[in-house]
C-alpha cells in the first residue's frame, strides 16, 4: 500500500532534520508532521506569495521545505516568487500542488482550474516538473524531490485519482517516461491525471485490433526526449493528452522536442484548446466536452489508421 | 566609556561617508540608484561594522546574521559596505555593470560574495526574512535576520502577508528596517499614502521604533536594542533623505555624474578630488 504525501513527508523528516513543511491553508497535509515536529511545520495562511518567500528563506537557512498549496493558486498567484526566489534564487524548495490539479474542480469554475500550471512551471530554468499518475509515483516523486538539490514542482492531482499499478509494472526515475503499453498505430502521451484515460483508450483500440503505445510522461521537465523521438520514429502519429491548455503544456513540450529534432510527424494535442472552460458539470462532463478523454484519443487514432 | 562610544560612532559615521563616496563613484561611471543607496548608508555602516555577526572570509558561515536587501536596486550601497568589510576588494566596486563583473545593477546572491538573497523585484525580501527566521528558530540558534525595505516598496501587498506571518509567529529575531526617505519615482505619500506607517506595523504585531536614519548614535543604539520586545518582531522606521550627502541629487531616484559634477559631489562628501578622472 503506497503512503500518502503526509506520511512520506513525516518519514523523510524523521531521517533528515532539514525537511520541513510550509502550508498555505493546507494544514491537513502537514498535520502528521506538525504532531511530531511542531517547529518544522509552518502555516502561513491564505498567502501564496508569502508561502514561497518563506520557503525560499528556509532554504537560505539550509532547510528543505515542502511548500504546499492548491494547484491553481500555488502556481499562478506566486508565479514571480517561484520564478525569482526559487528559480533565479536557486533555492532547494519543493512546491507541491496539493489539490485542484487540472480541471478537478470542473463546474466549480475557472478560478479553480489549474490548466496553466505545467506551462508556468516549465518556463522556469532548473525547475523539475513532476506529474505523478498514481500513489506509487507520488511517493517516488516526493522522495526524489527531497533527495535532489533544486526547485521542484509536484502535482498530487494524479495520485489522488488513480490507484496504484500492479507492483510488477512499477518503476520510476525522474526524466524517464514509463511505457504502459506498446503498439505501432500511434503513441499516446499522458501525464498524471490523464494516464488512466490513455490506458482506457489503449484498451478500447486493442479491442478493435489496433495497438498503440502509451507513454506516462510523469516528468514534464526535464522531458524524456529519447522516448518522444523513439515514438516519432516507430509510430506515425503522436497524441498528447492533458487537462491543461495545449499552449505550453505537455503538448507544447512534445511539439518543441519534435521541432527541434526535425522529426516532422503528425502531432495531435488533446487538451484545452486555448479557451476558458466556462460551463457546468462534473469532471467527466468537462473531459467529454473538451475532448480530453479516451474516446477523443480513439477517434484520432482511427482517423489516422484510415488514412494509411 | 563615553569617549569610547563617541569614537565608535565617529568611526561608523566615516564608514557611512565612504559608502556614499563609493555610490557616487559608481554613479560617475554608469547610471546608479543613488537616492536609495545613499539614504541607507548609516544603517549599512552600523550593521556591517558593528551590529551584525558576519565572516567576510566565509560569507555563508552558518553563525552569521542574515541581511536581506529587499530594495535590491540599492545594491551599490550594500556592495560598498561589503567591499569595505572585506568580502571582496574595493577596486571591484568601480566595475559596476561591466562585462564579467559581479557588481550588478540589482542584488545578486549568485554573483556577489556576501549577498544573502537576489532581489530587485520589490516586495520579496520580508517573506524571505520570515523564512530565514523560522529556519533559525527550528535550529534553536541565535542568528538574527535583518531586512532592509524601501518605503515605496511597502505598497506591494506581499510585504503585509509577510508582516502578518512574522507577528503571528512571534519572530523576535527578525528585524525590518524601513528606509523612510519619502520618495519613490515621485513623492510616496502623493503616489500612495503609507501613513500612519508605525501604526500599520504595530497592528501586525511588531514592536516599532521611529528614528532619524542619519543620526548614527540613534541608529546604532536602536539596532543594538533589538528585539525591542520578547516574542515580537522589531520594525525600525528610519527617517532619511533620498540621495543624502549630495544636495543636487537629493530626492532623485537615479543619477549619473560626468567628470565635473563627480568632482563636485565627491568634494561635497569630503573626499579629495585630485584622484578623480575626467571624461
Amino acid at each position: 500500500m503506497a503512503k500518502s504525501f503526509s506520511e512520506i513527508l513525516l518519514e523523510l523528516a524523521r531521517k533528515d532534520e532539514r525537511i520541513c513543511g510550509v502550508s498555505c491553508d493546507c494544514w491537513g497535509f502537514l498535520a502528521p508532521l506538525a504532531k511530531e515536529f511542531p517547529l518544522r511545520s509552518i502555516e502561513v495562511g491564505i498567502a501564496e506569495q508569502n508561502l514561497i518567500g518563506v520557503a525560499a528563506g528556509l532554504a537560505l537557512r539550509g532547510k528543505i521545505p515542502f511548500a504546499i498549496g492548491m494547484n491553481p493558486f500555488v502556481t499562478m498567484r506566486c508565479f514571480e516568487q517561484i520564478r525569482t526566489d526559487l528559480g533565479y534564487g536557486a533555492r532547494n524548495v519543493k512546491v507541491v500542488g496539493g489539490y485542484g490539479g487540472g480541471i478537478m474542480y470542473a463546474g466549480w469554475g475557472c478560478t479553480h482550474h489549474a490548466v496553466e500550471e505545467v506551462a508556468l512551471m516549465r518556463l522556469i530554468p532548473t525547475m523539475t516538473v513532476l506529474m505523478p499518475a498514481d500513489a506509487y509515483e507520488t511517493e517516488q516523486a516526493v522522495r526524489a524531490a527531497a533527495a535532489t538539490e533544486g526547485p521542484f514542482f509536484i502535482s498530487l492531482a494524479g495520485g489522488v485519482l488513480h490507484g496504484a499499478r500492479p507492483e510488477s509494472e512499477r518503476s520510476f526515475a525522474v526524466g524517464k517516461a514509463v511505457m504502459l503499453r506498446d503498439g505501432h498505430a500511434a503513441t499516446v502521451i499522458a501525464v498524471g491525471y490523464t494516464v488512466a484515460e490513455a490506458i482506457k483508450a489503449g484498451d478500447m483500440l486493442a479491442a478493435k485490433g489496433i495497438h498503440v503505445r502509451v507513454l506516462n510522461m510523469h516528468t514534464v521537465k526535464p522531458i524524456d526526449q529519447d522516448a518522444i523521438l523513439r515514438a516519432a520514429r516507430e509510430t506515425p502519429l503522436l497524441i498528447t493528452l492533458e487537462e491543461h491548455t495545449v499552449v505550453g503544456g505537455l503538448g507544447g513540450a512534445v511539439a518543441e522536442v519534435l521541432a527541434d529534432a526535425g522529426a516532422g510527424i503528425p502531432l495531435k494535442r488533446l487538451g484545452i484548446q486555448d479557451v476558458f472552460a466556462v460551463m457546468s458539470g462534473s469532471r467527466q462532463d468537462f473531459r467529454d466536452r473538451l475532448g480530453i478523454c479516451a474516446e477523443a484519443v480513439v477517434k484520432e487514432v482511427l482517423k489516422s489508421v484510415s488514412q494509411h | 566609556m563615553d569617549a569610547e562610544r563617541n569614537e565608535l560612532i565617529r568611526g561608523l559615521e566615516e564608514k557611512a561617508r565612504r559608502i556614499r563616496v563609493y555610490v557616487v563613484r559608481i554613479a560617475g561611471m554608469s547610471d546608479c540608484h543613488t537616492g536609495g543607496s545613499m539614504s541607507i548608508a548609516e544603517v549599512l555602516a552600523a550593521l556591517y561594522f558593528h551590529v551584525m555577526k558576519v565572516d567576510p572570509k566565509n560569507p555563508k558561515w552558518e553563525g552569521r546574521d542574515y541581511f536581506i536587501l529587499s530594495k535590491g536596486h540599492c545594491v551599490p550601497g550594500l556592495d560598498a559596505a561589503l567591499a569595505m568589510r572585506g568580502f571582496f576588494p574595493e577596486e571591484m566596486l568601480t566595475t559596476h555593470l561591466e562585462r564579467d563583473s559581479f557588481i550588478t545593477g540589482h542584488a545578486c546572491a549568485r554573483l556577489t560574495p556576501g549577498i544573502d538573497a537576489s532581489t530587485g523585484s520589490l516586495g520579496h525580501g520580508l517573506s524571505i526574512g520570515v523564512g530565514a527566521a523560522l529556519g533559525v528558530r527550528m535550529d534553536k540558534a541565535p542568528n538574527r535576520v535583518f531586512v532592509l525595505l524601501g518605503d515605496g516598496e511597502l505598497q506591494e501587498g506581499s510585504n503585509w502577508e509577510a508582516a502578518m506571518a512574522a507577528g503571528h509567529h512571534g519572530l523576535d529575531h527578525l528585524v525590518a528596517i524601513v528606509d523612510r526617505n519619502w520618495y519613490q519615482t515621485g513623492q510616496t505619500e502623493k503616489m500612495m499614502r503609507l501613513e500612519p506607517l508605525a501604526d500599520k506595523w504595530k497592528a501586525f504585531g511588531w514592536a516599532v521604533r521611529t528614528i532619524g536614519g542619519h543620526n548614527m548614535a540613534e541608529v546604532l543604539a536602536t539596532l543594538e536594542a533589538v528585539p525591542f520586545e520578547a516574542g515580537r518582531p522589531s520594525a525600525i522606521i528610519a527617517h532619511t533623505v533620498k540621495g543624502k550627502g549630495v544636495k543636487s541629487i537629493e530626492t532623485h531616484h537615479m543619477a549619473r555624474f560626468d567628470g565635473v559634477k563627480l568632482a563636485a559631489a565627491l568634494k561635497e562628501l569630503g573626499e579629495p578630488v585630485a584622484e578623480t578622472t575626467h571624461g
